[in-house]
């Protein structure tokens, strides 16, 4: 479990391109604007882009690695007992040969490193990708990102919670909120980012596909029963709003807000600068400013009403 | 003598069909020549038909583990290539069409096979029940380098 003092809230939603990380960097801000001090993780490792949105860019450089195997043919025998215990097919074995491994379908569990008779097998190790951390405009940023062509996705999000684990035991006090931006979909690296979360908030708009992807995540969220309401972005698409919010409310779907159409949101989205922060021009009487306040309000609502309810 | 395997349809054989598929086909025939001229032919069923993943590295054990130098496939998923070099086994093409066992060794023994090094399809591609079996895509077919 993470520390009581940070909250962790997870953005996530089924569907790409809904707006997931629009919405993270903009709550990052408004947090920000409150005097709170906000951590924001992108965990959408293939295609890390909350720095863009915050004009920021990707420092601190560290490499993730991950386990490969590698014989010794000095001390191997040639048995065959690593490749008969490898369940991926990850050690290719000819009878009387040396063990070839082939890499793509290693999971990295080390078996066959642990069962060698000989010890002939050692730990060695390969990029699959990298995290970054830094500062943009008050808002800590750390990010994973996976190497192109690498598989094993899941591993650069373990790596991003095990950094987030360390700096709360090393700090408990250093952030008051976490906010986890996660990919689309339901896999296995969403599944581990809103594991982590106190409070999940999936994105989605009033397209068929938005609501199909929006149950399927919802699935997974009540799985790991955590605690949800939805943000419906671009709500005023086509004029299916009020047919859209209505379905969510006949399904129990709570929802903190919906966000219309905004040419403003459009524009701070091109410039990098979010729309919520504090030095931006924008309007503060335009649909997308207002509608970003309501979804906090609702939020930090939503937030205490849940604070009262663990503390009685 | 050389050992030139052939994924097949049914149980094996010459006049079995040859199978598109590498990893998850029903058999190999490995036909022993010599001198240009068939001498022995040998069938083993493949386990790995069904497997859900690795099925190229499994098959490629079957391969290694039976002696042959040469193996004529349809589609290659990147697993099997990468095994298939690592132990040096040579990779012909076949024609994209439903050929026999026989007729494919023809080609081969005629010199009409493309040896290829890479795989031409992806992961997973031959397994079957799943959406993305063979039907209709034949894509990557015929790619390589001349022997």
């Amino acid at each position: 479990m993470s520390s009581k003092k940070s909250k962790v809230i997870c953005i996530t939603g089924g569907k790409g391109g809904t707006g997931k990380t629009l919405c993270a960097v903009n709550l990052a801000v408004m947090f920000k604007n409150e005097g709170k001090k906000v951590l924001l993780i992108d965990g959408d490792v293939e295609n890390p882009n909350t720095y863009l949105l915050l004009n920021g860019s990707l420092e601190n450089k560290r490499d993730v690695p991950f386990f490969k195997p590698k014989i010794i043919e000095s001390k191997c025998s040639k048995c065959g007992l690593c490749a008969q215990n490898c369940a991926p097919h990850a050690l290719l074995y000819i009878t009387d040969s040396f063990p070839i491994p082939i890499l793509a379908l290693c999971s990295g569990c080390q078996l066959c490193y642990k069962i060698c008779p000989e010890e002939a097998i050692e730990t060695d190790s390969k990029v699959i990708g990298w995290t970054y951390s830094t500062k943009v405009n008050g808002i800590s940023l750390l990010i994973g990102e996976l190497k192109p062509a690498e598989a094993r996705s899941a591993a650069i999000v373990e790596t991003l919670l095990e950094e987030l684990d360390e700096i709360i035991k090393g700090d408990p006090d250093r952030f008051d909120v976490v906010i986890l931006d996660t990919s689309p979909g339901a896999h296995c690296d969403v599944e581990a980012l809103i594991n982590k979360a106190d409070l999940v908030i999936p994105v989605t708009e009033p397209t068929r596909f938005g609501k199909l992807d929006l149950i399927r995540i919802i699935e997974l969220i009540e799985l790991l029963n955590k605690d949800h309401r939805a943000i419906v972005n671009r709500s005023s698409l086509l004029g299916f709003r009020d047919e859209f919010l209505k379905d969510l409310k006949e399904k129990n779907i709570m929802i903190l807000g919906d966000i219309p159409l905004d040419d403003d949101i459009v524009h701070s989205y091109c410039i990098g600068v979010p729309l919520m922060d504090g030095n931006s021009e924008t309007d503060k009487n335009g649909k997308g400013y207002k509608a970003f306040k309501r979804i906090f309000e609702n939020l930090i609502e939503w937030m205490e009403t849940k604070e009262q309810g663990e503390g009685s | 003598m050389s050992i030139i395997a052939i994924p097949s349809m049914g149980s094996g054989g010459l006049n079995d069909e040859m199978s598109p598929r590498f990893g998850r086909c029903a058999s190999f025939t490995f036909v022993e020549m010599e001198n240009n001229e068939i001498k022995a032919v040998k069938t083993v069923p493949n386990p790995a038909a069904n497997a859900m993943g690795g099925a190229g590295v499994q098959a490629t054990q079957i391969i290694g583990n039976n002696g042959a130098e040469a193996i004529i496939v349809g589609f290659l998923g990147p697993n099997a290539a990468s095994g298939l070099n690592a132990l040096n086994i040579k990779i012909f093409q076949a024609p994209n069409k439903a050929i026999t066992i026989k007729e494919v060794m023809n080609l081969y023994i005629e010199g009409k096979l493309q040896m290829i090094t890479t795989s031409n399809v992806a992961s997973h591609f031959g397994m079957g029940g799943v959406g993305r079996g063979m039907g209709g895509r034949g894509q990557g077919m015929g790619r390589g380098n001349q022997p």
